[in-house]
């Protein structure tokens, strides 16, 4: 994914008033978001770095939103499951207010299920991560607003 | 051969192994702690993963979460270059039962020659000869002395599951040895785990000169030579060479067999060395056995033509070694100079920080093999090995030329490194005699630096 590709989505959507565009490639996924204003954000999961030239420019970083965020990152590396089962509700929902301590997901590893604890207090903005996907240390899951 | 293979380590070896991968069509995946998110092996992996935070206990010894990412990448085989989880046994069995292929020797293998007492019984029983020391670990004191006595100042005291040159202290006299023991005992314990400590003779002057080893699953066994590493600090590697200067075609034959001979006796597969010391008068004697890739096997491959890492792959897939020990040749003469990010002029103190500057020498029979590039940040949380320099020559004598030519273009700023001090020892009179001991650097610097 080049930077020439990423301004080509975000024209594309400038042009369509497109809201949100996500696209998955082997190994990578970038959604766009266009925020309330006229640009759009940008997140990026699992950049597997195709470009081996050391000078290259550093990859896009999403724009400052301008309520203040924290996030809750994945202590492990492993399989990210937002419910205690398939067919269960989910730990968290967005809108939800979590305790510092409370369950907000599942990661598992090495076939052991490890139940992830908040060490925030706040209220969730956005679910980071899809059922299922494969995560690494330190990816965000949870964006919060601190209460 | 593998479709997709993980390496468990960071820096200039796993560039070093992705290089093979890529040659291979096999696709890569890099791990990587939070410090090096940065780092050239992350860049040019085809899929990397975060596996902890900067220092090694969370990261790249983080056997979980290793094996949680070769697991959620889907990869066949892990790499674990040298350091870090290269000779755990206990790593090599649970990538077994996760059926993943490790690469290396089987983790029984690993466990022989990792405890350096029963590895170095294991060669006595092969006649394989081995540097006189204490009979198994030693208790007390008592025994220490009883041991120093039947030996010869000075001795040396070793940890058991120690090896690479750490977790030794060489003794002069009873005093010493008696303070030196406890101290031994505690640092064996702290940095390996276990306090077992065992007592050797102290070989005067010697040669470090080790061979290199490459098996097939099928019995094969054979020898790719041998390089000269005497040139350390604190038993840490500078300068290695192949061939050394100190072995003719007669010695070369008699250590290879030898090597070899350990090597079976070990039930070795893959590639691997085995380190001799050499005295004075050419005798020489099994030091210890390292089941894994070497930091200077660059200096085999420029003699020999060989790709080593390639070889391990290779063999790793049960593949049979088609080499035959008779069409081995070392041909010409090559040298590795270790760029490690220190000071010499300030005790060798670690020297991190941003690189502004990198230029690596280039031309004719020279080699880089290295993870740094301009704007890289060298995180402080690893070993101190920025580059490794090797070059080939028709002989000794050309090989120093091209060294002395190389250095003088290598640009690494603004860190300190050891490339000046590099230079002087390719412009030093003894050095270039070939006339070498493992004493040799502490000599040429005469502040006790060369041995601990």
């Amino acid at each position: 994914m080049t930077l020439k590709e990423i301004r080509e989505m975000i024209q594309l959507m400038e042009e369509h008033g497109l809201v949100e565009i996500e696209l998955e490639r082997e190994g990578m996924k970038i959604r766009l978001r266009k925020a309330g204003g006229t640009v759009p954000q940008v997140t990026m999961e699992h950049i597997p770095s195709a470009i081996p030239s050391p000078g290259a420019p550093a990859p896009l970083a999403a724009p400052v939103p301008t309520v203040k965020r924290v996030t809750i990152n994945s202590p492990m590396v492993g399989t990210f499951y937002p419910a205690p089962a398939p067919d269960a509700a989910s730990f968290t929902e967005v809108g939800q207010t979590v305790e510092e301590g409370q369950v907000v997901c599942i990661i598992e590893a090495m076939k052991l299920m490890n139940e992830i604890k908040s060490d925030v207090k706040g209220r969730v903005v956005e679910v980071l991560a899809t059922n299922g996907d494969p995560v690494e240390f330190g990816q965000p899951l949870f964006a919060l607003e601190p209460v | 051969m593998f479709s997709k293979m993980l390496i468990a380590n960071r820096g200039e070896i796993a560039v070093r192994i992705i290089r093979a991968c890529r040659e291979l069509g096999i696709r890569t995946v890099a791990v990587y702690s939070s410090a090096d998110a940065t780092s050239l092996h992350v860049k040019l992996a085809d899929e990397a993963i975060c596996i902890g935070g900067p220092s090694p206990q969370e990261s790249y010894l983080n056997i979980p979460s290793i094996i949680s990412a070769a697991e959620i990448s889907d990869v066949e085989a892990i790499h674990p270059g040298y350091g870090f989880l290269a000779e755990n046994a206990h790593f090599a069995e649970i990538c077994e039962s996760c059926q993943i292929t490790f690469i290396g020797p089987s983790p029984q293998t690993i466990r022989l020659m990792g405890d350096k007492i029963v590895a170095k019984d294991s060669m006595r029983k092969a006649g394989v000869p081995i540097i006189p020391g204490s009979v198994g670990v030693i208790q007390n004191k008592e025994e220490a002395l009883k041991t120093a006595k039947r030996l010869k100042y000075p001795v040396i005291i070793k940890a058991a599951a120690g090896g690479g040159g750490r977790g030794m202290r060489v003794c002069h006299n009873d005093i010493r040895l008696v303070s030196a023991l406890l101290t031994c005992q505690a640092e064996a314990e702290a940095a390996f785990g276990k306090p077992a400590v065992f007592i050797e003779q102290c070989v005067e002057q010697p040669r470090h000169v080790e061979f290199q080893i490459v098996a097939d699953t099928h019995g094969h066994v054979l020898h790719l030579g041998e390089r000269d590493c005497s040139i350390q600090r604190r038993h840490q590697k500078l300068i290695e060479e192949s061939p050394s200067p100190s072995v003719d075609h007669k010695l070369r034959r008699k250590m290879g067999d030898m090597a070899v001979r350990a090597a079976k006796a070990a039930g070795y597969t893959n590639v691997g060395t085995v380190e001799f010391l050499v005295d004075q008068e050419h005798n020489f004697y099994f030091m210890e056995m390292n089941t894994r890739i070497q930091v200077e096997h660059p200096v085999t491959e420029m003699v020999t033509g060989l790709d080593l890492v390639k070889l391990q792959i290779e063999l790793a897939t049960g593949e049979r070694l088609h080499l035959k020990q008779d069409e081995v040749r070392l041909n010409g003469w090559a040298i590795e100079c270790r760029i490690n990010a220190e000071d010499p002029s300030n005790g060798f103190t670690p020297s991190p920080g941003t690189v502004t500057q990198c230029h690596f020498p280039g031309g004719p029979h020279v080699r880089v093999d290295s993870h740094l590039y301009a704007g890289y940040e060298v995180p402080p949380y690893y070993d101190s090995l920025l580059a490794k320099l090797i070059v080939h020559g028709a002989t000794r004598h050309d090989a120093i030329r091209v060294m002395q030519r190389a250095l003088e273009e290598c640009v690494i700023e603004p860190v300190k490194t050891t490339t000046q001090l590099h230079q002087r020892i390719f412009h030093d009179p003894t050095f270039l005699r070939g006339q070498i001991s493992t004493n040799y650097l502490e000599q040429l610097l005469g502040t006790g630096e060369g041995a601990a």
